[in-house]
């Protein structure tokens, strides 16, 4: 059973864009900047990625605009295939981002330039995270929350709690671990590949895996 | 007032809306910018304005008076911000700095913020007292006239940030540059729903079979919205699909080469009578409404643009959309996903195809499209952006700001 002094508590993020100021038209151009640019707009441009409207094909924004509008497929795909939450900090992060690039670059030295009006526009964030005004205490409760919170609030809790917790772990699966100490339906939630997913994507996911708790946890006759 | 999007936008804008009104509450906000009807800008003040006040909060709108000469010289800076070349001569900026002092001994700038609209009244800033000002530049000035950016950056330098619709309209200076796309408003008579008499009657008033695939495009009769190109893609299209065609637009009185255009595409359609060529008078919000909702693909094949707000008006109905490239249409049209990109005539006839002969992806981008636009492009995240980036700015320093 649930302790009842520790309920969930739904939060959401939402991102207010800031420029910086800088743009890369070629590959050359992307790797200066990744190099000297502030540690924000590194976490914008892979992490947030998550928050955005977007294909299966990538999963930060350098993939995104070096498939897009470099046409660099080969380069595209080995940036797509950076597991960001890999990395301890932003630091470690840079240097695979500039590694790759590297590599590339030797392969295929004289890659081509955007065209005017599509180059990398480095940005950063300031993001603001506020409660929604939901608390559960049980697992029928989330999965209730679940399917009616906004997507801001599932990355929340699944993609930036990764970053916000370290060691890969999201809020729910910290919960229900802590709480309910169902280390099964952890696995499943841990299991689901956050890249090749959006945001609603994971939340039919985490619907499916709670569903099923929740009913095996109603039947009288176990499974 | 925000009860009315109760159940249209995202819950969490509203939650957010709501705390960030509390934080405000009783405080002044105030919007300068050079008109009260017209234009997207005063459409947007109009609705911002009691939304603000029904959250607490002091909102004013002040609107900058000038005589014909200033708003002359005026277009001419923002053609000059553009990348047009352009004269202005230093009696020209004279001129415009003597009607924002006599304007400011006018106007009651005494509030908490201040945003000042475009360049019209951006010399404003030399009578602030207090409060934090913010510069809200609409336009593309991605290529700007140095000369005349220079000037104008003068200014500009004195505000505490400034706003831009898309990155790449902006302009690298040394202060903090917040980006916020504009928005529709879904309860507008342009976006609000409509119920199948209303689409009926004016399929009916403009003689469009209402049975027969429809391609649309709303757009001013410009060569930057290539209407020749449409016309030529459907004529592909054609070939293969049974479909009318419908170009609707505003009558171009005021623009000669609007009537130029407008001669060209009518040679283009010749006499197929499967090409409708409306031109509609202003406040036509509800045809227009109900055209896109009668559509059965949406275009805005631009070959120029500034952020093409027809495209998420489309997405909201459902539809899908091809766009050109171009300007703010690829944050729109998330490529494959809430519609398709496209760069030339025949990539524009590929895919209008593409979408007659796929029902199961005309619903599928379509129910897309609509959640984009629900989470990006309505007028409640284009407030709750405004109002985050006034607390963002008094805290100033600060990456995450929890509430």
């Amino acid at each position: 059973m649930a302790k009842p002094s520790a309920p969930f508590e739904f939060k959401q993020c939402t991102s207010i864009i800031k420029a910086t100021g800088m743009k890369a038209r070629d590959l050359k151009e992307l790797r200066t900047l990744i190099s000297i640019i502030d540690d924000a707009s590194i976490f914008h441009h892979t992490y947030q990625y998550f928050l955005k409207g977007h294909i299966m094909e990538y999963t930060n924004d350098f993939a995104h605009w070096a498939g897009e509008g470099l046409e660099e497929r080969a380069l595209s795909e080995h940036l797509s295939n950076i597991d960001i939450f890999a990395y301890k900090d932003i630091s470690e992060l840079r240097a695979k981002l500039l590694a790759q690039i590297d590599t590339y670059s030797e392969k295929f030295p004289e890659p081509r330039e955007a065209m005017e009006g599509d180059e990398f526009y480095f940005n950063e964030t300031v993001t603001l995270v506020f409660p929604v005004g939901i608390r559960v205490k049980n697992l029928a409760e989330l999965l209730m929350a679940i399917k009616h919170v906004d997507a801001g609030s599932i990355y929340y809790h699944f993609y930036e709690a990764r970053v916000r917790l370290g060691e890969g772990v999201d809020d729910f699966s910290a919960w229900i671990k802590d709480v309910f100490q169902k280390t099964d339906l952890v696995k499943k939630i841990s299991g689901i590949d956050l890249f090749m997913h959006n945001v609603e994507g994971i939340r039919e996911h985490l619907l499916e895996f709670l569903e099923d708790e929740v009913q095996r946890d109603m039947e009288v006759v176990h499974r | 007032m925000i009860e009315q999007y109760s159940g249209i936008a995202p819950q969490g804008d509203l939650i957010l809306l709501r705390k960030l009104g509390d934080i405000f509450k009783g405080r002044t906000v105030l919007n300068v910018n050079s008109t009260r009807a017209g234009g997207g800008v005063a459409e947007i003040l109009q609705r911002m304005t009691p939304f603000l006040k029904s959250l607490g909060i002091n909102a004013r709108w002040e609107v900058l008076e000038g005589d014909a000469e200033f708003f002359d010289i005026t277009k001419k800076m923002h053609n000059a911000l553009q990348g047009n070349s352009e004269k202005i001569t230093p009696e020209m900026w004279r001129h415009h700095r003597s009607v924002n002092v006599t304007n400011a001994r006018k106007l009651d700038l005494d509030a908490d913020v201040v945003m000042i609209h475009d360049p019209q009244p951006i010399p404003l800033v030399e009578h602030k007292k207090t409060g934090k000002w913010i510069w809200r530049c609409h336009i593309d000035i991605s290529n700007p006239r140095r000369e005349v950016f220079d000037r104008l950056g003068a200014y500009c330098k004195k505000y505490d940030a400034s706003v831009f619709s898309v990155s790449k309209f902006a302009q690298a200076m040394d202060m903090d540059e917040f980006i916020i796309p504009p928005s529709i408003d879904p309860l507008s008579e342009k976006n609000m729903e409509l119920d199948a008499e209303d689409i009926s009657e004016t399929l009916e008033k403009f003689q469009i079979p209402p049975d027969r695939p429809m391609i649309l495009q709303v757009s001013r009769f410009d060569r930057f919205k290539d209407p020749v190109g449409v016309i030529e893609a459907y004529r592909d299209v054609k070939k293969y699909n049974d479909c009318v065609l419908v170009l609707a637009g505003s009558p171009a009185t005021d623009d000669p080469e609007g009537e130029m255009v407008l001669k060209e595409v009518k040679e283009a359609a010749a006499d197929d009578p499967d090409i409708l060529i409306l031109m509609l008078p202003p406040f036509s919000d509800k045809d227009i409404n109900a055209l896109q909702r009668a559509a059965t693909v949406i275009l805005q094949k631009s070959l120029k643009e500034g952020f093409g707000l027809t495209v998420s008006e489309a997405m909201w109905k459902g539809k899908p959309v091809i766009g050109g490239a171009v300007g703010g249409i690829p944050l729109q049209i998330v490529h494959g996903l809430t519609g398709f990109l496209v760069h030339s005539v025949e990539g524009t006839a590929f895919r209008i195809r593409q979408f007659f002969n796929n029902p199961q992806m005309v619903k599928r981008m379509g129910e897309q499209g609509r959640e984009y636009v629900r989470s990006n492009f309505l007028l409640t995240r284009q407030i709750r952006d405004y109002l985050s980036i006034w607390h963002s700015i008094e805290n100033r320093g600060k990456d995450i700001l929890t509430l």
